[in-house]
């Protein structure tokens, strides 16, 4: 009976494994293959290698690491298992050569069998990696106010840097406590560092890791703290800031500012108004009533001739040959007048505007222009009456101030000095002159030039070969009104006005007033500045008839007398203007034909007076 | 070599071995040592990422670096032994491995810096520090000229080989190159530390 309980008791026994096994579920196998995960080196003295173990096939399993040194064929075991700890391999310093290649493996054995690792080859030399730089203290300083931090170090323990074994440099790191982004520096080979760049107060944490010049990184020292008082940060990059902000600001207003010049100016400065002539009326000269205008203008007994002559008085200009163009409506909104007298207002006088024997100026029908009135410029000229009928019918002639070369109908006016042209629409010449049309041009090269100016004036300046502002007659071309008024005429031999610039330049300047025509339809003329006034008994006007080859003015009057003296008036026209003319008017060669007794006045000599 | 060149003529006016001189000329020598071994690791790592992923598995199995050419030079191989040799015999030292590679260098192409020779570089080396053992040099003559007349037993043993075997004689050269520059390195640095009169050398 015993016999089959020891019986049993053997098979239970035997069997037990077999239970358990099957009870485990796994069968027993060799163990995995382990794998060398690193070996490491802290001071080039001493290293170690850890290995990571396969699976161990239910066994117990034994791990041993062999390793055989180059140029040898001896194979060691590792001397220490223990000291690095759990699946490692320590050697001591008796044990590593520098410079010497290992060769190791590592061997997993149990019961049913062993697996090795893969070799790996190392050299002490290039798996240094140092233990963490040891004492790390921060300390806050100040420098002139700004605060900074200082932080020092020292090498970790084993690391042997002062005989020159192993050389280290060193690696720190900073950012404030509630910071998730560190700011690194490198610290080269020293062991202090000062930090300048605080962005603000607070607590700061810092740390230091060490490498060997052929090596790792090793670990991150354990974070030292200082607190940085608060201070407000302000250095040059403010300033270059602001700087830079308000120069671009100002760069900005500037260029605006130029883009407005021209608002700004007239805001700032605005256009000086001239002066108002005493009955004078804006509204009436917009409504076209050139007569009523000036008749509010004129003097009760200016002209003290009869009525009866008014309509003898008229004389016909130049017959003006003007261009379409409308666009010289330049100063549609201007004041003719008030532009007049600003534009004489160094030689005027500032009456009621009406051409008197003193004043420099002339108040000229464009109209009378086209009929046939020889514009001259600095020279005398003949009296010019036109008809302010048609105020709106004026228009700006542009006269020709070149030469005779000119074919188109340019007539250009001059400038105010004489006096202005006043607006004139295309209209038919309004024979009917009033007296106060005929005014007088007087011009003088010194007020010529300081009219030139004021480039408000309807004239052109014709003294300088210039045509600052040329104006274009509306009046359509068809009229066959051609006005040839030089810019310069001066009769030859006569006496020059100083000053005055060359080539288009009015030899002179100055003007002959027309004083009376005599019942022998002679104009008598009269210089206006110098001391050829003449108080001539009565002032009528005359008609130029025509201009003959000695540059005579030949007036006559209106459809009343063809030439009759004409020698006669040659010679009293001649001699009375030759006393007071200062130059004379040049015809061209090619005149207009006359209508209606206008004559063409020639392009202005220019160049031959 | 002008920077050589200048330390010669400073040191045959007549100076004699004085500590200041020695520590510039020290940190000149240390200075060139460490620039040729950031050329000879450079040149290492080239070659290795110019390999087939193959070729790289096989290298360590395969071409194993039992061989360098400098083998015949004791040198010492740990810190201790390196403490405890004299500043002469570690300078003669590496006198004789610059000098055993001056000729192997010239096979050494630059690689990805074609450029950059070395072999004139290890010239220069070679006449620093044999400046430095002149002036190290006092009384016994520790310094056996036999030797450096001696040639490399194994001087052609790298033009020797077959075409072949190329690859695995390069692979060896560059690492073997790499490995004297480096125990060159340290021992001019172990030697400059300890003539340095600062505590702390490494500074």
């Amino acid at each position: 009976m015993r016999n089959v309980f020891e019986v049993m008791l053997l098979l239970l026994l035997l069997l037990l494994p077999l239970v358990t096994a099957h009870a485990g579920g796994q069968p027993n196998s060799p163990p995995g293959k382990p794998v060398l995960t690193s070996c490491r080196s802290p001071e080039k003295e001493t290293f170690t290698c850890w290995w990571k173990p396969g699976s161990d096939g239910g066994l117990s399993t034994k791990h041993s690491l062999f390793y055989r040194k180059e140029s040898s064929d001896a194979v060691h075991e590792c001397p220490d298992y223990r000291t690095a700890g759990e699946n490692s391999c320590f050697f001591n310093k008796n044990n590593t050569a520098i410079w010497v290649n290992y060769n190791i493996t590592v061997v997993a054995t149990n019961s049913l069998g062993s697996a090795y690792s893969d070799p790996v080859e190392v050299d002490v030399v290039y798996i240094v990696q140092p233990n963490p730089p040891e004492n790390v203290t921060v300390s806050v300083m100040e420098d002139k106010g700004w605060p900074f931090l200082r932080v020092s170090w020292e090498p970790p323990r084993k690391a042997d840097t002062r005989s020159g074994w192993i050389t280290l440099v060193y690696e720190l790191r900073v950012k404030l406590k509630e910071e998730d982004d560190w700011e690194t520096h490198l610290a080269g080979q020293q062991k202090m560092f000062n930090i300048l760049s605080l962005p603000s107060g607070g607590e700061y944490q810092v740390e230091v890791r060490c490498r060997p010049d052929h090596g790792f990184w090793s670990e991150w020292s354990s974070t030292s703290k200082a607190n940085v008082p608060h201070h407000f940060r302000r250095d040059n990059s403010t300033w270059i800031l602001m700087t830079v902000f308000f120069a671009f600001t100002f760069l900005i207003v500037a260029w605006l500012l130029h883009l407005n010049r021209h608002n700004l100016k007239r805001c700032i400065l605005p256009p000086v108004p001239g002066p108002k002539i005493k009955g004078f009326d804006k509204k009436l000269l917009k409504s076209g009533k050139s007569n009523e205008i000036f008749s509010a203008l004129v003097v009760p007994d200016y002209p003290s001739t009869p009525s009866s002559n008014y309509e003898d008085l008229l004389v016909d200009y130049l017959e003006v040959y003007v261009p379409t163009e409308r666009e010289l409506q330049l100063e549609e909104s201007k004041d003719p007048h008030d532009d007049r007298l600003k534009s004489d207002s160094s030689t005027s006088d500032s009456d009621s505007g009406r051409g008197s024997c003193d004043s420099h100026t002339l108040l000229v029908d464009k109209e009378a222009k086209e009929e046939a009135r020889q514009a001259e410029c600095g020279q005398t000229r003949t009296e010019v009456q036109r008809s302010l009928k048609d105020w709106d019918a004026l228009t700006y002639a542009q006269i020709d101030m070149v030469g005779r070369d000119v074919p188109s109908g340019r007539v250009k006016t001059w400038p105010s000095l004489y006096s202005p042209l006043p607006r004139h629409s295309s209209g038919p010449l309004d024979q009917q002159s009033s007296l106060q049309m005929a005014k007088q041009h007087s011009l003088s090269t010194s007020s010529f030039l300081a009219q030139e100016a004021s480039g408000e004036s309807y004239w052109d300046v014709c003294s300088h070969g210039e045509l600052p502002r040329p104006l274009r007659a509306k009046t359509p071309p068809h009229r066959g009104l051609r006005a040839r008024s030089d810019a310069d005429v001066s009769g030859a031999g006569l006496k020059r006005a100083p000053a005055g610039p060359r080539s288009l330049a009015p030899h002179t300047s100055e003007y002959v007033e027309v004083q009376r025509v005599n019942n022998k339809d002679v104009v008598l003329l009269q210089p206006v500045v110098t001391g050829c006034y003449q108080a001539l008994p009565g002032e009528v006007y005359s008609k130029v008839k025509r201009v003959d080859s000695d540059n005579i003015l030949l007036l006559q009057r209106e459809a009343r007398e063809e030439d009759g003296y004409p020698g006669a008036e040659q010679e009293n026209t001649t001699q009375k203007a030759s006393a007071c003319v200062y130059a004379a008017v040049l015809v061209q060669d090619q005149m207009a034909p006359m209508v209606n007794g206008y004559v063409d006045t020639a392009t202005m000599c220019t160049l031959t007076c | 070599s002008n920077c050589f060149i200048l330390l010669l003529s400073v040191v045959f006016l007549g100076v004699s071995t004085q500590p200041i001189t020695d520590g510039r000329l020290f940190s000149i020598a240390v200075g060139r040592v460490q620039h040729l071994h950031l050329l000879a690791q450079r040149l290492f790592s080239d070659f290795e990422s110019s390999l087939q992923s193959e070729e790289q598995r096989q290298l360590n199995k395969i071409f194993l670096q039992d061989f360098c050419n400098s083998d015949y030079i004791i040198t010492p191989v740990d810190k201790h032994e390196t403490q405890r040799s004299s500043v002469l015999k570690l300078l003669s030292i590496s006198y004789r491995l610059v000098e055993s590679w001056e000729f192997p260098s010239r096979s050494l192409s630059g690689g990805s810096a074609p450029r950059i020779q070395i072999s004139p570089k290890l010239s220069e080396l070679k006449t620093g520090i044999l400046l430095l053992i002149k002036a190290n040099q006092d009384g016994a003559d520790l310094f056996p000229d036999s030797s450096a007349l001696q040639l490399a037993p194994y001087g052609n043993y790298y033009q020797s080989l077959g075409a072949d075997e190329s690859l695995r004689r390069t692979y060896e050269l560059l690492a073997c190159f790499k490995k004297d520059m480096h125990k060159v390195e340290t021992y001019l640095t172990v030697a400059k530390c300890r003539l340095s009169p600062e505590a702390n050398c490494t500074l």
